[in-house]
């Protein structure tokens, strides 16, 4: 270090010692303008400098360590000495070993004493804020909790935040004392088991180098971050265990200081680490690792199969999928190993060599070494997930919505992978993976919690046209990674947005009011249309027409049950063809609705009328067969439009809160869609013929225009409709939930032209109903008074 | 009423009520901070880039004309317009030293905002496909004579092992030029691939005009900020890691292809300052969270920055420092970087402001 840093160092210390002591305050108040952490950080630098200092300028190097145990004294002993005595001693024992190492200029043993007081300050930190959460008293966490560490972040992971929030609901009152408890140890205990993790492997690399001071320090960080972790270690395999791994951790820092060759110890630390989890999971992360572990497992197949063919790789790109999706799911499985074997020792051990072997082969499918067939991974990946679902508990398999976002985020990689590799059919199929996993997931509550978010996420996934273009389109237009990647920003934030606003949406009642809320509104227009057009056909000659659209509507519900029915695998599989699915359904509806339409005004308003008069005649006209297949064809659609999509939804809701609760909301929206379909039904029976025919035409005419906005918008939602928007207008999401209005010209225009063909088609029938009323009256002057109604306002 | 009007009004009615969210939309992020200053910071920076950029173009341009004149021959070339391939050269290298510290001064913002990342990729920090395939740059190297360098890693490091020939594929080692006529061809004295060099520097020149239009368009964010400093602050050990195995460290031992012309100490406080003014910009921000935070912040930023500048200092003083000591040096840098970034990423939590 040079002299004028040393220097400047020296004086700052000095600066903040003459200020505490000037000040004269009690601690409490101190710590207010001086932080725990602020001291504490100050001396930990000083330290790193009297030790650069020690050969070059051993003078300055024992002013910096007088100056840091003067601030120590000051500022942090009382604190320590309260809350955590054998840290206090700890950080005491470390300055005697200073002092003896300065004097003898020995820097190795310098180092290893400024690791260990540096982890007895944290570790005293530690207890303090445990102790001060524990009795509800936010202020004195808060004062030590920034005396802590983090994880070492990356470019692609960011540090926890649980405790700084935890003890933030402690004081807003949001939290109780026991739940803020769980997330500071959550946070701080995986903070330091990775730092202890990371330590060892930095000693390995200054083992390999040969630097004898960093060995010894990072030996002494070792033992000195384990030592924090030593009561739940102590919790989990016991006093003994705890004795015994402490004494390898003291062997492998006596090694180190004393120059010893550390394999033997390294290998002792190893050992008694092996399948260490300090933090507990909650049961938040416990269900996420699960749903984690089974899913990426899932998908080890899927892509490897995609990138093998004849015996060799024909995709590299899939087959590092493969393997990134493999080390996601054995990450998973790390955390929850201790927990999964107190369950089934057997059987997670069982599970812990298939997963070796399938490792071993898309390692090697990587490396080009062998390439297994992609069937025997698949089947070895299958047993494995079997064994998996039978070990990992029922609730825990439940509630997947956070690794969904995983998953999500980790298919959404591989699109920019592939894309940025130039292949965009790859991109696309992992973008259309991305979305069936959302689909099948989150989706469904998103469809009730937030809407707007649903719409948004819709938009970039598929064709968007606003800021931000939608990745289907950007795809298929070969666009750059830039612009794929700004669209991906967003689109991360819509996803953590909906992710933030679902975790506290999943409790069981939430679930069961989303079911009955998803099965009310998709069942709505298919019940208004069946019940309007069932009220009106009560004339004895058109009963017989109910039956073709009971028929039609039965089967819609078998085969909605059957959809249900259907493994959750195998939906998954379907799910990305989804919304394409829709559309197709969604056309034959519309189409069918259209042709219906145009025969009610011209059946029903007008030859009705003449059914006693011209019946042979007419039933020769319009085509019997044809017409009840219309109705049949418009029972099953209205109903199995929407039907897949509400199972998929109604599928993930199982997987939050089980079919019991799922099965009750789903019960719940069906009895209130039957009830609207009994009342539109026992309205329009009572109503006078002519009223209850003109309350038809215009209810059918009305979700004809909502079935045709919607279609429209599924269709440009997948590609297969331009999107033009409507400049300056936004409407309500709700507008376009329950009415099909987007603003889009296209959507716009082809409701427009469904309401003229159904206007169109009611004045084309009162045109030939004045044509054939003249006939008539040529025909047959005694029935004239049937033929003279002047509007339908007037009774029969 | 009529009977028919009742249905359709109570028809309506349902649906109305069915319409109403069942709750009510998440706020949209707000910014509450003004980060124009950082983004007249990086179009300030950008435009300084473009200027020397371009003029590295033009004595690459140079270079290659006079090459070409010499149909290639490069000792032909040496032996007849030595005055000028060194003046040529000398201007290109002095672009370049120019060049990439501006480019570090900013380093900071577009390798941590997601929209602009792609860029830090290309220009300064992907690898060649043969390096890290994982981490290699978007684009291949097409150059004049037809051939093309499938991902030959980041266009600063292009040029730079071009001019100053680190890597042997880029230069012409067959003709030892002593372009500053001391009688010796000392490091760095070597005539570059004209091909290679004119092709990466005019790739060069075309990306940093990319970026230029593309910071022109950012409309920056809270996210972006806090991302940029939560990202960026902690890389610290890379850099170090990089300063460590550089000749600067290793002597000649050293086979690093990349940041031979500049110290990676120097781009380490660029890029620091860089932070420091999107600190600058969100400041006000943390400070609603807590003051004193906001302020132990800022100094601890200001001490790293202090840190890195001493060691630097001492190097250009002429200290070489042991690998050892580089090794201890990088772990305090990182240690302390670590906190900061840490420290922001609670901020950024209280605030509710989510990090890419």
């Amino acid at each position: 270090m040079s002299g004028s840093m040393l220097k400047c160092q020296t004086l700052a210390l000095a600066l903040l010692l003459v200020l505490l002591i000037d000040i004269g305050q009690p601690i409490a108040v101190m710590a207010a303008a001086i932080t725990a952490a602020g001291a504490a950080e100050s001396l930990r630098s000083a330290l790193v400098q009297a030790q650069l200092a020690l050969a070059t300028d051993p003078a300055g190097s024992a002013s910096l360590l007088a100056a840091a145990e003067a601030t120590y004294q000051a500022t942090l002993a009382p604190g320590l000495d309260a809350f955590d005595p054998a840290s206090a001693e700890r950080v005491q024992a470390g300055f005697a070993l200073l002092h003896q190492s300065q004097a003898s200029g020995d820097e190795v043993a310098f180092a290893a004493a400024r690791a260990q007081i540096w982890t007895a300050l944290l570790a005293g930190s530690y207890h303090a804020v445990e102790v001060a959460v524990a009795a509800g008293d936010p202020a004195t966490a808060q004062s030590w909790l920034p005396l802590r560490e983090f994880r070492t972040q990356t470019r692609f992971s960011r540090a926890n935040a649980d405790a700084t929030l935890g003890v933030m609901g402690l004081r807003n009152g949001t939290l109780a004392p026991a739940e803020a408890l769980v997330a500071v140890r959550a946070d701080l205990l995986d903070t330091y088991q990775a730092r202890l993790q990371e330590t060892l492997r930095d000693l390995e690399a200054a083992d390999g180098h040969n630097f004898p001071a960093r060995r010894a320090e990072l030996a002494a960080l070792a033992e000195g971050y384990f030592a924090i972790l030593a009561p739940a270690y102590a919790g989990q395999r016991g006093g003994e265990a705890l004795l015994a791994a402490q004494a390898t951790l003291r062997e492998l820092r006596a090694a180190a200081v004393a120059g010893a060759d550390l394999t033997a110890a390294r290998a002792g630390v190893e050992v008694a680490l092996a399948g260490f989890r300090a933090a507990p999971l909650s049961p938040a992360e416990r269900t996420r690792r699960a749903g984690q572990l089974l899913r990426y497992l899932g998908l080890v197949p899927v892509e490897y199969a995609r990138g093998v063919s004849d015996g060799r790789v024909t995709r590299p790109l899939e087959i590092q999928e493969a393997t990134t999706f493999f080390e996601g799911a054995q990450a998973a499985f790390a955390d929850l190993y201790d927990l999964l074997a107190a369950i089934d020792p057997t059987g997670i051990n069982e599970v812990a060599a298939m997963l070796k072997e399938i490792g071993v082969q898309v390692h090697h499918a990587g490396t080009g070494e062998a390439v297994a067939e992609p069937s025997i991974v698949k089947a070895r990946t299958e047993q494995a997930v079997a064994r998996l679902q039978a070990i990992i508990p029922a609730d825990w398999q439940m509630g997947g919505g956070a690794s969904d976002f995983d998953v999500i985020g980790a298919m959404l990689d591989q699109m920019e992978n592939a894309v940025r590799a130039g292949e965009y059919g790859l991109a696309e199929s992992a973008r259309l993976e991305a979305y069936a996993v959302l689909e099948t997931g989150p989706e469904a509550r998103l469809m009730v919690f937030a809407p707007q978010i649903k719409q948004q996420l819709e938009d970039l996934f598929w064709n968007g046209q606003g800021a931000a273009k939608g990745l289907a389109y950007l795809l298929k237009q070969g666009a750059g990674l830039g612009e794929i990647q700004a669209t991906r920003t967003v689109l991360d934030s819509q996803l953590q947005a909906a992710q933030t606003l679902l975790a506290t949406a999943s409790a069981p009642l939430a679930v069961l009011a989303n079911a009955a809320l998803i099965v009310f509104r998709e069942g709505l227009e298919a019940v208004v249309i069946l019940a309007s057009l069932m009220g009106s056909m009560k004339l004895s000659d058109s009963r017989h027409y109910r039956k073709p659209l009971w028929w039609g509507t039965g089967l819609a519900f078998v085969a909605t049950v059957c959809t249900w029915l259907l493994a959750r695998g195998v939906l998954a599989a379907l799910a990305r063809y989804g919304e394409k699915l829709e559309a197709i359904v969604s056309l034959i509806a519309v189409g069918v609705l259209l042709l219906i339409t145009n025969w009610f005004f011209h059946k029903v308003y007008w030859t009705d009328w003449l059914a006693n008069f011209h019946a042979a005649k007419r039933r020769l006209l319009s085509g019997e067969a044809g017409l009840v297949a219309g109705l049949l064809a418009l029972g099953f659609t209205s109903v199995y439009r929407e039907g897949f999509e509400t199972v998929l939804f109604l599928q993930a809701l199982v997987l939050e809160a089980g079919v019991g609760t799922v099965l009750a909301g789903a019960a719940s929206g069906l009895a209130a869609t039957i009830l609207v379909g009994v009342i539109t039904f026992k309205i329009q029976a009572r109503l006078p013929y002519k009223k209850m025919l003109v309350v038809t035409g215009v209810l059918i005419g009305a979700v004809l225009l909502i079935m045709v906005g919607n279609t429209a918008h599924v269709l440009q939602v997948i590609g297969w409709l331009p999107i033009h928007l409507i400049a300056g207008v936004t409407l309500p999401i709700w507008a376009g939930t329950w009415l099909g209005l987007y603003p889009v010209w296209e959507g716009i225009a082809l409701q427009a032209a469904a309401a003229v063909f159904v206007i169109g088609s009611y004045f084309l029938a009162e045109r030939q109903r004045s044509q054939a009323r003249e006939r008539s009256h040529r025909l047959s002057p005694n029935h004239s008074e049937r033929w003279t109604l002047p509007n339908f306002g007037k009774e029969v | 009423m009529p009977m028919w009007k009742h249905t359709f009004l109570l028809c309506l009615a349902l649906l109305v009520t069915a319409c109403a969210p069942a709750t009510p939309p998440p706020p949209a992020p707000a910014t509450r901070t003004d980060l124009g200053a950082v983004k007249s910071y990086l179009l300030t920076k950008v435009g300084q880039l473009q200027t020397n950029t371009a003029a590295l173009q033009a004595a690459a341009d140079g270079y290659y004309s006079l090459a070409q004149d010499a149909d290639f021959d490069y000792r032909v070339l040496w032996a007849d317009h030595s005055a000028d391939v060194s003046q040529l050269l000398a201007a290109a290298k002095a672009a370049w030293i120019a060049a990439s510290p501006l480019y570090e001064q900013m380093e900071g913002i577009v390798a941590g905002v997601p929209g602009l990342a792609e860029y830090d990729l290309i220009l300064d920090a992907g690898a060649s496909g043969e390096e890290d395939p994982d981490n290699a740059v978007p684009f291949d190297l097409t150059l004049p004579d037809g051939r093309v360098l499938p991902k030959p890693g980041n266009l600063f490091g292009v040029t730079e092992s071009t001019l100053w020939g680190t890597f042997a594929g880029f230069t012409i080692p067959a003709v030892q030029a002593d372009l500053d006529g001391n009688g010796a061809s000392d490091f760095g004295e070597v005539l570059p691939d004209a091909n290679v060099l004119k092709a990466g520097a005019a790739a060069l020149d075309d990306y940093v005009h990319g970026l230029a239009e593309a910071a022109a368009a950012w409309q920056p964010t809270e996210s972006d900020a806090f991302t940029a400093l939560v990202v960026m602050t902690p890389t610290m050990s890379e850099y170090f890691s990089s300063w460590k195995n550089s000749r600067f460290v290793a002597g000649e031992e050293s086979t690093q292809r990349d940041f031979v012309a500049i110290s990676r100490l120097a781009d380490i406080q660029d890029i620091l300052v860089s932070l420091q003014v999107l600190y600058a910009g969100v400041k006000p921000l943390v400070a609603t969270v807590d003051a004193g935070q906001a302020d132990d912040i800022e100094q601890r930023l200001d001490d790293l920055l202090l840190f890195v500048a001493d060691v630097y200092t001492q190097e250009q003083g002429g200290k070489r420092f042991a690998p050892e000591e580089a090794d201890l040096l990088g772990a305090e840098a990182q240690q302390r970087a670590t906190t900061i970034a840490g420290q922001i990423a609670q901020v950024a939590a209280q605030l509710n402001i989510p990090l890419e």
